[in-house]
């Protein structure tokens, strides 16, 4: 018995020549949401198709919820567990929002009241609408009823928000928290970093096929302990040299430092300014974003399929 | 031992029915396809009524007269739109917009959401084939005999099922859905010109070709089961079986859930 809801060892997949997935191995804990990044091609849409029972593996060892998704015997049972919101759009046009997750509640054992999730995605009082006449972030909310209505224990989202507008995506975001505080564990892919900032209790990033870093939102790739980042404009008259500290005058012309003492390096720097009976511009203290960590950490993928479209 | 054989029947039954219910709906809403499938036949034998209406029994009409003729070949027609044609455009449109991979996607086994679609093309045909023969009553064609409904409804059923089959081994081979109504009618069209349902063929050579492709072979039932009490064309029958065994042949090992071919 593991206690990961999802347990992915040494997973692999090709097609023809090229690996799409090598040496995954991964775990999702009961409870909790874990997200996937990384870049277009990177081997997250493979992954999540083979735990969900869509595509066969080359080798390794899955386990969703106790049970082997490569394995067709048990397939229906998987599919009573697990719940999905895959990429693309797909409703029948001609139904009603009620008549469409009616129509997938009677596909499950023990489902969740229609209304109620029809309440809980914000369509309330659509329910007579045809699907055609909804706007496409209204039919993204409509998938996602579809994808909870039976009930799961683990919930694939896959882009789930995209196309949304900001305030669409923030009640997106409360609902998935309120699902995951209920108990409902969690595996979503996404573009938007801001959302795995806010969401993920974990985050995994693929890159080539395989996994580059895994953290928390905050640890990821060593974010906690990098250099703290402290940024001003120089002090007209002067010149970097003159600086208490050492420091570098990139782009922008803001002078960056680098320090693993911020507290101390801030004081030295304002005492400095203050004694010179000067000021500094527009003064940021930062981490690395997770965006800078993401990008750094899937720049060789990108770089590699670069060289591939010159190649070509 | 009993309730666990018996409780998976029950819940079988009833996920058939919903999901017979949601494809009656999905359907009837759709007005391409009320129309095509439903409408079409019907205008063709209200003309064909109105033009042939007085046109007595002949040779040229196989011995019937010209309507008793068209109610049967109409019928036919109104069976392939509903099966063939219907579940070829409608699988294939489904599979690119993705929702057959959605239905995949839930505990709906597959062989469940192929019977309901099956039940619901039979279902179709049985209410357009009435219209059509009440439609035909009211221009003077007698309606069947109560010996003559076993051998209707046995065609009916073979026919409906062996169109069905044929339209998911079409669909299977379509790769672009934007295309499917073309090649579908691209099929269709001169076949059932060949096969006698718009003009009886006199040509033996033609017929003796069409004896072997499956419309003609329907419309020869058809008549029988209609028009003439004879028994069931078992031989005609049989040829249609076997181009529906042929279709699910092609359905069973190349029909795809997914819109991209991994």
């Amino acid at each position: 018995m593991t206690s990961g809801a999802v347990v992915v060892a040494d997973l692999h997949k090709s097609y023809g020549a090229v690996d799409a997935v090598r040496d995954v191995s991964f775990t999702v804990e009961q409870g909790e949401i874990l997200a996937l990044l990384g870049p277009n091609g990177a081997g997250k849409s493979t992954t999540l198709e083979i735990l969900e029972g869509f595509r066969t593996r080359d080798a390794g060892r899955v386990d969703v919820l106790g049970i082997d998704p490569g394995d067709r015997a048990t397939g229906r049972e998987l599919r009573e567990r697990i719940g999905l919101v895959l990429q693309d759009i797909a409703v029948e046009p001609y139904l009603t929002v009620r008549e469409t997750v009616a129509r997938n509640a009677g596909y499950y054992r023990s489902p969740r009241d229609v209304d109620e999730v029809i309440g809980l995605v914000d369509l309330a009082g659509l329910e007579r609408r045809k699907v055609r006449t909804l706007s496409g972030g209204q039919k993204r909310r409509l998938d996602l009823a579809l994808g909870m209505i039976g009930n799961p224990r683990l919930l694939f989202l896959d882009e789930p928000t995209t196309g949304f507008d900001p305030g669409a995506r923030r009640s997106a975001w409360q609902l998935v928290r309120n699902l995951r505080d209920a108990g409902t564990t969690i595996l979503l892919t996404t573009h938007y970093l801001e959302e795995a900032q806010v969401l993920a209790d974990r985050v995994a990033v693929m890159s080539g096929g395989t996994i580059v870093s895994e953290g928390t939102p905050s640890t990821l790739g060593g974010r906690d302990s990098a250099l703290a980042r402290i940024r001003f404009a120089l002090p007209e008259g002067c010149t970097a040299a003159e600086l208490p500290v050492a420091a570098a005058v990139p782009d922008e012309g803001l002078v960056t430092v680098q320090t693993r003492e911020p507290t101390a390096t801030l004081r030295q720097l304002t005492g400095w300014a203050l004694r010179r009976g000067s000021v500094l511009d527009r003064l940021t203290v930062d981490r690395p974003s997770l965006e800078d960590v993401y990008l750094r950490l899937t720049e060789r993928d990108v770089a590699e399929r670069t060289m591939d479209g010159s190649a070509r | 031992m009993n309730t666990t054989t018996h409780r998976p029947l029950h819940r079988d039954l009833t996920l058939l029915r919903h999901q017979i219910r949601y494809e009656q709906l999905s359907f009837w809403r759709n007005p391409q396809s009320a129309f095509f499938t439903f409408v079409f036949p019907v205008v063709i034998i209200t003309i064909f009524g109105a033009l042939f209406h007085d046109v007595p029994a002949g040779p040229y009409f196989q011995g019937l007269s010209a309507l008793q003729y068209y109610v049967c070949t109409i019928a036919g027609l109104s069976v392939l739109g509903s099966c063939y044609s219907q579940l070829a455009i409608v699988l294939s449109t489904r599979r690119q917009d993705g929702i057959l991979k959605r239905v995949r996607a839930t505990p709906l086994p597959s062989s469940m959401y192929f019977i309901g679609l099956l039940a619901h093309c039979i279902m179709v045909s049985v209410v357009t084939v009435s219209l059509i023969v009440g439609i035909g009553s009211l221009f003077g064609v007698p309606l069947p005999g109560h010996a003559q409904w076993p051998a209707i409804v046995v065609t009916l059923v073979l026919g409906a099922a062996s169109f069905c089959a044929l339209g998911v081994g079409v669909a299977s081979l379509i790769r672009n859905a934007e295309a499917a109504p073309a090649v579908v009618q691209f099929v269709l069209f001169p076949l059932l010109f060949v096969s006698g349902t718009y003009l009886p063929i006199q040509s033996d050579l033609l017929n003796g070709i069409t004896s072997a492709l499956p419309v003609k072979p329907f419309n020869e039932s058809l008549l029988g089961a209609f028009a003439r009490d004879a028994d069931l064309a078992w031989q005609n029958l049989g040829v249609l079986l076997l181009w529906g065994a042929a279709g699910a042949v092609v359905a069973i090992r190349r029909f795809r859930w997914d819109p991209r071919p991994s």
